[in-house]
């Protein structure tokens, strides 16, 4: 933080509480509908501002764990590139019948997966978590 | 598509000619909620002469601005309808199409519009709706039985697709290819069904979007089904799969079928109406196969507004779902992990 102003996800929160509390008892159904998804919008993004890169480096530790890779230690752009690649690559492997064995690696393929999808539904809707 | 005067008029001068009427007077001209693919248009109209002479009560339904490539052509939903008018199954009574884009905007046909709410969340929570859920899911499995005893030949609607379950595969994988992302969770679910697929399947004529949120109801009866735009032919237990699955339950979760029953309310009907026999294995294939298939549809949603073809928070929101069908697509192969 350089200034002591809110921040990103912090301005949205509040901007979403004004939406709902002072908006949305003025408006019709449709409207409400509207203002609803709009706020859920805003939760998203701001969980999203708030996780940070987090969730995509421990994604990315553990798609290296799996093909024995040593750890990278990538930020912004770099990271985004990187988990693009790693996505397609076990999904390639995943179709090509790779971790069909009853192993180890399968096991730790669908962890992975596992903790990869719980991480964004902490950011898509984290009501739905288990 | 805005209802202004223009529009209006052109509209009833279309219908004052599909009818044989001497004039047409509209009503109510007012967008139905609902349909993130189709938009659907509530219409009333005061009909002097011919054959609808009174008050009709109709719907029209449109293309919406971009289209998923999976659903059909009004067009050919149109077809559609007429053709399951046989055999007693519960639908919306096809009118007239109009396929000159200068009405309303795009093509789109007029039906018979059925009393009731469709709404998923409505149907599967309010419980002066549905007040005998094993009634509802009966009429369900017996409308169900009905459809995929339609005989329909190829050559009548040679349009539609015949997809069965590696065939299903094929076609959400080449999805994906075209994407061009990676999606490891949905190609875990596909292999999954890929190593599961059963060895011999039926087919019929199947609904593909049999669920709660596509069915009328009016004082607790099923008053008919909507959404004919993904029908064709495949393994009729894709059906069952996609009504039971969780996806489908509208938070109701302790109801498989749709939010709304219990399985025992809703198989033993299906079963004696249709005469299969319906395997717990299969109902649990095909609902991994829905989660797949409702997510490769939510990406598809993403994509229109992704793609800047259509802009829309609906749209944007859809591919924030995904992550809940994932969820659940692992939990329903965790034990074969």
């Amino acid at each position: 933080m350089i200034t002591n102003l809110p921040e990103g996800s912090e301005l949205l929160l509040i901007a979403r509480k004004t939406l709902l509390d002072d908006l949305a008892p003025l408006v019709g159904d449709k409207a409400k509908y509207t203002l609803a998804m709009i706020a859920n919008a805003m939760a998203i993004a701001a969980r999203e501002a708030e996780a940070g890169e987090a969730p995509a480096l421990a994604a990315l530790a553990r798609f290296d764990r799996i093909y024995g890779i040593e750890t990278r230690e990538l930020h912004g752009e770099a990271l985004r590139r990187a988990i693009a690649v790693q996505d397609l690559r076990l999904a390639e492997d995943i179709r090509g019948g790779h971790f069909d064995a009853p192993d180890e690696k399968r096991r730790a393929v669908f962890e992975h997966l596992r903790e990869t999808v719980t991480a964004r539904l902490r950011i898509s809707n984290p009501k739905s978590l288990p | 598509m805005i209802p202004d005067d223009a529009t209006r008029a052109r509209l009833a001068h279309f219908i004052r000619e599909a009818s044989g009427a001497l004039d047409v007077r509209l009503t109510l001209f007012e967008q139905m909620s609902g349909g993130a693919v189709q938009q659907n248009w509530a219409i009333d109209a005061e009909v002097t002469g011919g054959a609808f002479a009174g008050t009709n009560r109709w719907v029209l339904r449109m293309d919406a601005p971009t289209v998923v490539a999976e659903s059909l052509t009004r067009a050919h939903e149109f077809q559609v309808l007429k053709a399951v008018q046989q055999g007693a199954v519960l639908a919306p009574e096809p009118l007239w199409l109009c396929e000159n884009r200068a009405v309303v905007g795009s093509s789109f046909f007029l039906m018979k519009r059925l009393p009731g709410v469709a709404t998923g969340h409505k149907v599967a929570r309010d419980l002066t709706l549905v007040p005998d859920r094993r009634h509802l899911a009966r009429e369900l499995a017996a409308n169900l039985a009905r459809i995929h005893a339609i005989r329909v030949s190829p050559r009548e609607l040679p349009f539609l697709n015949t997809r069965l379950a590696r065939d299903n595969i094929a076609h959400y994988r080449r999805y994906l290819d075209l994407l061009g992302e990676g999606h490891p969770v949905l190609e875990w679910g596909l292999r999954w069904c890929e190593l599961n697929a059963p060895p011999r399947e039926e087919t019929t004529f199947i609904h593909r979007d049999y669920r709660t949120g596509n069915y009328l109801v009016d004082n607790g009866k099923l008053a008919g089904v909507l959404d004919w735009e993904f029908v064709g032919f495949g393994n009729p237990m894709e059906d069952i799969g996609w009504l039971f699955a969780k996806c489908w339950r509208f938070g109701q979760y302790g109801y498989p079928v749709g939010g709304v029953a219990y399985a025992e309310d809703f198989l033993p009907e299906y079963e004696l109406r249709s005469g299969r026999a319906v395997k717990p294995a299969e109902l649990h294939y095909w609902q991994v196969m829905a989660h797949v298939r409702w997510a490769i549809i939510a990406l598809q949603q993403r994509e229109r507004h992704r793609s800047g073809a259509e802009s829309s928070l609906e749209l944007a929101l859809t591919g924030h779902l995904l992550s809940d069908l994932e969820l659940e697509i692992l939990a329903l192969t965790e034990e074969h992990a």
